[in-house]
C-alpha cells in the first residue's frame, strides 16, 4: 500500500515547515431551493492526519461529504487537491483525485458478490477487443490480500452480500475503500450502527488508515469516538463552520457548546 | 479461503439463498420438465424431433423479444411498446427490401436503426423521470399508430419467395452445425477454465455447467437437424444468446447492469453511469424488437396490421418473468428468455396438438406467470412466509 513505513523519519520535516493540506476547501455553498444548507465553509486536511466533522442533524455534514465525494455539486467555492483547484463533477472524477467515500448505508449493492462490490466502478479489465471482460481471477487476488488485511473473513466469494452478516458487510465497504489505494478517505457515521466489539474494530481501522499515511475525514455523531480518533474537530452548525478544535486542546463541554450552539447564548 | 463457522444461516435461508444465486435457473427447468411429461404421456408426436423443431420456431420471436426486455428488466423498468415496434421494424424493412428493391442487409440495417432510434426517444423520457410503465404504454398506442403509417393502403406487404422469406426459411448444414456446437462448447469450457484448475468448490460446479450445457447444445441440435438442418432463426437466437450471456457475466458493463438493477444509489456513488446503463438496456430492447419483428414476418411470410399484436408483448413479459427474471430489478439471466418462452410455447405447442380448447390455454400460462413471480418473490425476500406487519 503506501510506500511510507510506519516509524521512519517524520515527513514533517524541520520545526517550523508547515506541510501543504492535501485536500482543501474554500467558501463552498451549497442551497436546495431555498434552503442553506452550506455557507462559505473551510476545511483544510494533510497528509496522514484524521479530521472529524461533527455538527447537529442538519448541520450541513452530508452535504459536504456529497460534494467531496462528487455526488453533489456545490453552488460556490473552490476545491484544491495538492495546490491544484479541481472540479469533483462526478464520484468518479472524485475517486481519480484519490478521494474515497464509506457512506453511511455502506452503498452495497445486495445482488452482487463480495468481489464485485469491492471493485465496483474500478474494475479490473481486459481491453476493448474482448469487450471489457472483467479480471475475476486478479480482482479475486486482491481482494482476498485487501479482506484479509482487515481481518474480513467471508464464506464465499461468489455469494451475493445481501445474504453475509451486518459485520461481515461493514467490513466490505471499509475495504472497498481501499481497493483504489486512495489518499484520502471519508467515512459517514462509520460506527452509527455497531455494535461495541464492531466500534472498536472500526476505530483501529481508522488509526490503522492514519499509520498508513492516508488522510481520514470521518463524520460522527459520536462524540467519544470522535475525541479517541481525531486530531482535529471541525464543527458545523446550521451549514456553517462555528468552531476548529486540535486534539487535547478543548473540553467535551465547549465541544458540545459548540455544537449545540450553546455559548452564543450568553451574549 | 477462510471458513467461519459462526456465520451459519438456516436452512430455509440458506435453500432460497441458493435459488438467488446458482440454482435460479432450476425451477423454471422442473416447470419445464413437468409440462414436458404431462403433454408426453398424452401425445407421442408431443416429444418427436418435428414437434420440438416447430416448438422452437414457434418460440423464437417471443424469446428474442423477452431476451431484449430481460436486459429492461435487469435495470428495473418495464417496457409494453417493444412488440407492436417489432411489427413497424419488419414493415419498413419489408417496405425498403420487398416493395422498393433495397439489397437485404441495408434494409436490415435500416430496420433495427428504427427500433433503436425508437426505444431512444422512450428511454430518454423515461430517465427524464417519467415511469417506464407509462411511457412505453403510451409509445405502445403512438406505435399503433405508426404501423398504419408505414403500412402500404392495402395494410399488408407480401415477403413469400423474396430473400426476406429465406431468413425463416434456410437452414445451417447439419455437419456444420455439430462443428459450431463443439466449437461454442470448447470456448465455454476455456471461460471457465480457471475454475477447472482451481483447487476451490467451484471446480465441481465448473464441471458439472460444462457437462450439463454440453449435453443441451448437442442434444439440442441432434433434435434440431434431424431435418433439413439448423433453422435459420434458431441460429440467430443461439448467437444472440450467448453474446448476450457473455456481456452480461463476463463484462464490466455486465456487472454494472446488474449493479444499477440492484440499487441505483450505490451504483450511482461507486461512479456508474446509471443513466446511461439504462439507455443502453432500451438500446438493446430496440435492436431486438426489430429483428424479432423481421424473423416473425419471415416466418408468417406477411407484415399486417396485426404484426407484432396479438399476446406478443405480453407473452414476451411473462417468459422473462417465468424464466426468473425478477420484475424488480438486477436478478435473472439473459437464459430465462429461452427457458420463459419455452414454458410458454410448450404449453400453447401441447394444447394445440391435442386440440384441447383454447381456453385450456390461457388458463395454464396465466397459472404458471402467476406461480413463477410468487416464487420470486419468496427468493427476492428470502423467506417462505411474509414478513409480519
Amino acid at each position: 500500500m503506501s510506500p511510507v513505513a510506519h516509524g521512519t523519519v517524520d515527513p514533517q520535516g524541520g520545526p517550523g515547515s508547515v506541510e501543504p493540506p492535501i485536500l482543501r476547501l474554500a467558501g463552498v455553498s451549497k442551497h436546495f431551493g431555498g434552503v442553506r444548507a452550506l455557507h462559505e465553509v473551510d476545511l483544510e486536511l494533510r497528509t496522514g492526519e484524521v479530521v472529524a466533522l461533527v455538527g447537529d442533524n442538519g448541520a450541513g455534514k452530508s452535504t459536504l461529504v456529497k460534494i467531496i465525494a462528487g455526488v453533489e455539486r456545490p453552488d460556490g467555492g473552490e476545491i484544491h487537491v495538492d495546490e491544484q483547484e479541481v472540479k469533483l463533477d462526478t464520484p468518479r472524477a472524485a475517486t481519480g483525485v484519490g478521494i474515497h467515500t464509506v457512506y453511511q448505508d455502506l452503498s452495497l449493492c445486495d445482488n452482487l458478490d463480495a468481489v464485485k462490490n469491492l471493485f465496483l466502478g474500478q474494475e479490473r479489465t481486459t481491453g476493448w477487443w474482448r469487450g471489457r471482460a472483467v479480471r475475476r481471477g486478479a480482482m479475486e487476488e486482491q481482494a482476498k490480500a485487501v479482506l484479509d488485511s482487515m481481518s474480513v473473513r467471508l464464506r464465499s466469494f461468489t455469494t451475493p452480500v445481501g445474504g453475509l452478516s451486518g459485520g461481515q458487510r461493514q467490513g466490505i465497504a471499509i475495504c472497498r475503500a481501499l481497493v483504489s489505494d486512495p489518499r484520502i478517505v471519508m467515512l459517514d457515521e462509520p460506527t452509527a450502527a455497531l455494535g461495541i466489539t464492531q466500534r472498536a474494530e472500526v476505530l483501529d481501522l481508522i488509526l490503522r488508515l492514519k499509520e498508513q499515511r492516508r488522510s481520514v475525514l470521518v463524520i460522527s455523531h459520536d462524540l467519544k469516538d470522535v475525541q479517541h480518533v481525531a486530531d482535529r474537530v471541525v464543527v458545523l452548525r446550521l451549514g456553517t463552520k462555528v468552531a476548529e478544535f486540535s486534539r487535547g486542546r478543548y473540553t467535551s463541554s465547549e465541544l458540545v457548546a459548540a455544537i449545540t450552539g450553546a455559548h452564543e447564548g450568553v451574549a | 479461503m477462510s471458513v467461519s463457522a459462526t456465520s451459519r444461516t438456516p436452512l430455509a435461508g440458506r435453500i432460497t439463498a441458493a435459488f438467488e444465486d446458482r440454482l435460479r435457473n432450476v425451477p423454471v427447468l422442473i416447470v419445464l420438465g413437468a409440462i414436458w411429461l404431462f403433454f408426453d404421456t398424452r401425445s407421442d408426436a408431443y416429444l418427436s424431433s418435428q414437434n420440438l423443431t416447430n416448438l422452437v420456431l414457434q418460440i423464437v420471436t417471443t424469446a428474442i423479444l423477452a431476451l431484449g426486455i430481460v436486459f429492461v428488466l435487469l435495470v428495473g423498468e418495464i417496457d409494453l411498446s417493444s412488440a407492436i415496434l417489432s411489427g413497424v421494424c419488419a414493415t419498413v424493412v419489408a417496405n425498403y427490401a420487398v416493395t422498393s428493391g433495397w439489397n437485404l442487409y441495408a434494409a436490415l440495417a435500416v430496420g433495427v436503426l428504427l427500433g433503436m432510434v425508437a426505444m431512444l426517444v422512450q428511454a430518454l423520457i423515461i430517465v427524464f423521470g417519467v415511469p417506464s410503465l407509462i411511457v412505453t404504454l403510451g409509445g405502445m398506442v403512438v406505435f399503433q399508430g405508426l404501423l398504419l403509417v408505414v403500412l402500404p393502403p392495402e395494410f399488408t406487404v407480401n415477403v413469400g419467395g423474396t430473400d426476406y422469406a429465406k431468413i425463416a426459411s434456410e437452414h445451417l448444414p447439419t455437419s456444420l452445425s455439430f462443428v459450431l456446437a463443439v466449437l461454442i462448447l470448447i470456448a465455454y469450457a476455456g471461460s471457465r477454465w480457471r475454475d477447472i484448475i482451481g483447487s476451490r468448490s467451484d471446480r465441481t460446479w465448473a464441471l458439472v455447467s460444462i457437462g450439463v450445457i454440453g449435453v443441451a447444445v448437442l442434444g439440442g441440435v441432434t433434435v434440431l437437424t434431424r431435418g433439413n438442418g439448423l433453422p435459420f432463426p434458431v441460429l440467430i437466437l443461439g448467437v444472440m444468446l450467448i453474446v448476450a450471456s457473455y456481456a452480461t457475466t463476463s463484462t464490466r458493463y455486465g456487472v454494472h447492469l446488474y449493479a444499477v438493477g440492484g440499487d441505483r444509489d450505490a451504483a450511482q456513488r461507486a461512479g456508474i453511469p446509471v443513466y446511461r446503463m439504462v439507455l443502453y438496456s432500451f438500446l438493446i430492447l430496440g435492436a431486438c424488437a426489430a429483428i424479432a419483428g423481421v424473423v416473425d414476418a419471415s416466418r408468417q411470410l406477411a407484415v399486417s396490421n396485426s404484426s407484432g399484436g396479438g399476446p406478443l408483448m405480453l407473452n414476451a413479459i411473462a417468459a422473462a418473468v417465468v424464466g426468473g427474471t425478477s420484475l424488480f430489478g438486477g436478478r435473472g439471466s439473459v437464459w430465462s428468455a429461452l427457458l420463459g418462452a419455452l414454458v410458454i410455447g410448450s404449453i400453447n405447442n401441447g394444447v394445440q396438438l391435442l386440440g384441447y380448447s383454447p381456453e385450456v390455454q390461457f388458463f395454464a400460462t396465466g397459472g404458471v406467470l402467476v406461480v413463477a413471480v410468487a416464487m420470486d418473490v419468496v427468493i427476492t425476500r428470502g423467506s417462505l412466509w411474509p414478513r409480519r406487519a
